[in-house]
């Protein structure tokens, strides 16, 4: 995925309705880059198959 | 050492049996432990609210049904304090927010009512990262401090509770653990912490982050008092929908079987990877030696994805908080703390196709860790990946993409492994740095299996005597 620019992540924000000042707008955009970049390698790993569940092993309740 | 002092630092059980036999009054530990607030918290800033009316109220009646000869709970004439994130009815409720400065709830969490029933005395609300998330630039409430080196980070984001317990400003605390906000500040401030099998323990009355990852949870100085505060909280809650209806076993009963026979991974890539700082890795290996001494066997494992754990875990549960938080994203931004906000923002902001790789690949890691748990009776890893870094190091803003990994994902790929599985794990401490700062082994269990848990913990922390040491200030 490219690096998103700072014209981007606004213009997504305003449509979301959420305010953005200058200042937050630069350090969210660094941010977002970086959260990508590090999800980024995990595009490698066989993940089509796998069902995005949490499974986190409940047991029956009753 | 003061007499004063000792008896503020003995455990939660060893008060409740002094209670019991008539030695130490209820209202007389309610008292000490006020003074100490008193005297140190202007600098620790472990506490937003303290109750001390209500507390001592609660310690005559306390005291009165000794001296009646009532049958008593387990923690009666225990004092503890809760994070701030938890509602007590009553008294404000803040979230470590200005957004929730003067909210006073109705109703107790149902952790509270527990704690409560159990005999415990409510000495106050602690102080926390706003919301608990990480990250908070500016404490609305005052800047909490590690005892063990005031220019320290204490963790968080149950920051308070880890304060609290270490510098005896009361005898346990509660937190609340997404992605390591109990076993973080457990680990920084050289105390106990223990995250439940998510479902364990009821949410009603927390105030959300992520639903499939909130998980309130104990700190304490011993890993007995842990097992006896879960003891108090544990059990399905009417109120909390997705809380378990699993038995809830006598946690302590265990406690002395040791452990002969049970197999222990452990994990290369949080233990030995380059992340993780040399003396930490010493202490803990020497940690998992010791475990073998008295009859584990241990064998080091490879779970490949735990060093993007950090990383998923932001991807997934920054979006649940950033749907906790629109409303107020959109009305009141400017009241959040600034490192709040921009977390938020910036969560709002991941794209779908981002989030579900994330989720994806949480279901693989859960996978993976167990069938670790398949061939393992517990895993084994350092709970941080240095001890606490100077809260100097986690101020300013970020200006570049390659900041953030540093910044955000490392330490946090060491204790979100668990709570993305939903496993229980639990901090303990096995050292100290040659500055004298804590720290912690960090053991990780099936679910619904805290007894094992528990068991292995209180095991290696008898082999030594950390929880012994006192925070210098803290006298």
């Amino acid at each position: 995925m490219s690096e998103l620019t700072t014209e981007q992540v606004g213009a997504l924000a305003a449509a979301l309705g959420l305010p953005v000042t200058a200042e937050d707008l630069v350090e969210v955009t660094h941010r977002l880059n970086g959260l990508i970049d590090a999800l980024e390698p995990l595009a490698a790993l066989p993940l089509e198959t796998i069902e995005p569940v949490t499974g986190l092993g409940q047991p029956p309740l009753s | 050492m003061t007499a004063d002092a000792d008896l503020a630092f003995l455990s939660a059980r060893r008060i409740a049996a002094l209670v019991r036999e008539r030695a130490v009054s209820p209202v007389e530990i309610t008292h000490l432990y006020l003074d100490r607030i008193g005297r140190l918290d202007a600098e620790l800033r472990a506490y937003i609210t303290v109750v001390p009316e209500a507390a001592l109220e609660s310690a005559r009646r306390a005291e009165a049904a000794v001296l009646r000869g009532e049958a008593l709970a387990p923690l009666h004439g225990v004092p503890y304090a809760v994070k701030d994130q938890f509602d007590t009815a009553g008294v404000r409720t803040t979230s470590g927010s200005r957004l929730l400065e003067h909210h006073v709830p109705t109703e107790d969490a149902t952790t509270i009512s527990r704690l409560n029933a159990a005999g415990a005395i409510l000495l106050g609300k602690l102080n926390l990262t706003e919301f608990a998330l990480g990250g908070t630039q500016q404490f609305p409430f005052g800047q909490p401090r590690n005892p063990w080196n005031l220019d320290h980070d204490p963790g968080g984001s149950s920051s308070g509770s880890g304060i609290a317990v270490a510098a005896a400003l009361c005898a346990a605390s509660l937190g609340e653990d997404t992605g390591g906000s109990v076993r973080s500040p457990a680990s920084f401030c050289g105390v106990v912490g223990l995250r439940p099998t998510w479902s364990r323990v009821s949410r009603h009355g927390s105030f959300p982050l992520s639903w499939s990852m909130d998980t309130p949870g104990p700190l304490a100085r011993t890993v007995e008092d842990v097992a006896w505060l879960l003891q108090a909280i544990a059990g399905y809650d009417p109120k909390d929908p997705l809380s378990s209806r699993a038995p809830v076993p006598e946690y302590a009963k265990g406690l002395e079987e040791g452990v002969r026979g049970l197999r222990i991974g452990v994990i290369r890539e949080l233990t030995s990877g380059p992340e993780t700082d040399a003396e930490m890795k010493a202490a803990v290996l020497e940690a998992a030696r010791c475990l073998e001494r008295v009859g584990a066997t241990t064998e080091e494992i490879s779970l490949p994805l735990v060093p993007r754990a950090g990383a998923i875990f932001m991807a997934l549960a920054d979006s649940d908080g950033a749907g906790v938080h629109h409303r107020w994203l959109r009305t009141r931004a400017a009241e959040y703390d600034r490192g709040t906000r921009r977390r938020l923002l910036t969560a709002s902001l991941i794209p779908a196709a981002i989030q579900q790789r994330a989720a994806r690949a949480r279901a693989l890691l859960g996978t993976q860790m167990r069938e670790a748990l398949a061939r393992h009776d517990l895993l084994l890893c350092p709970t941080a990946h240095q001890a606490a870094p100077p809260i100097a190091a986690g101020r300013g803003v970020i200006t570049s993409r390659h900041e953030v990994a540093g910044r955000f994902f490392t330490r946090r790929s060491y204790v979100t492994p668990a709570a993305l599985a939903g496993l229980p794990a639990i901090a303990v401490p096995c050292g100290f740095t040659r500055a004298g700062l804590p720290l912690s082994l960090q053991l990780i269990g099936r679910h619904f299996d805290e007894a094992t848990v528990l068991r292995a913990a209180h095991t290696y922390e008898c082999q030594f005597e950390w929880s012994r040491r006192r925070p210098p200030g803290a006298a």
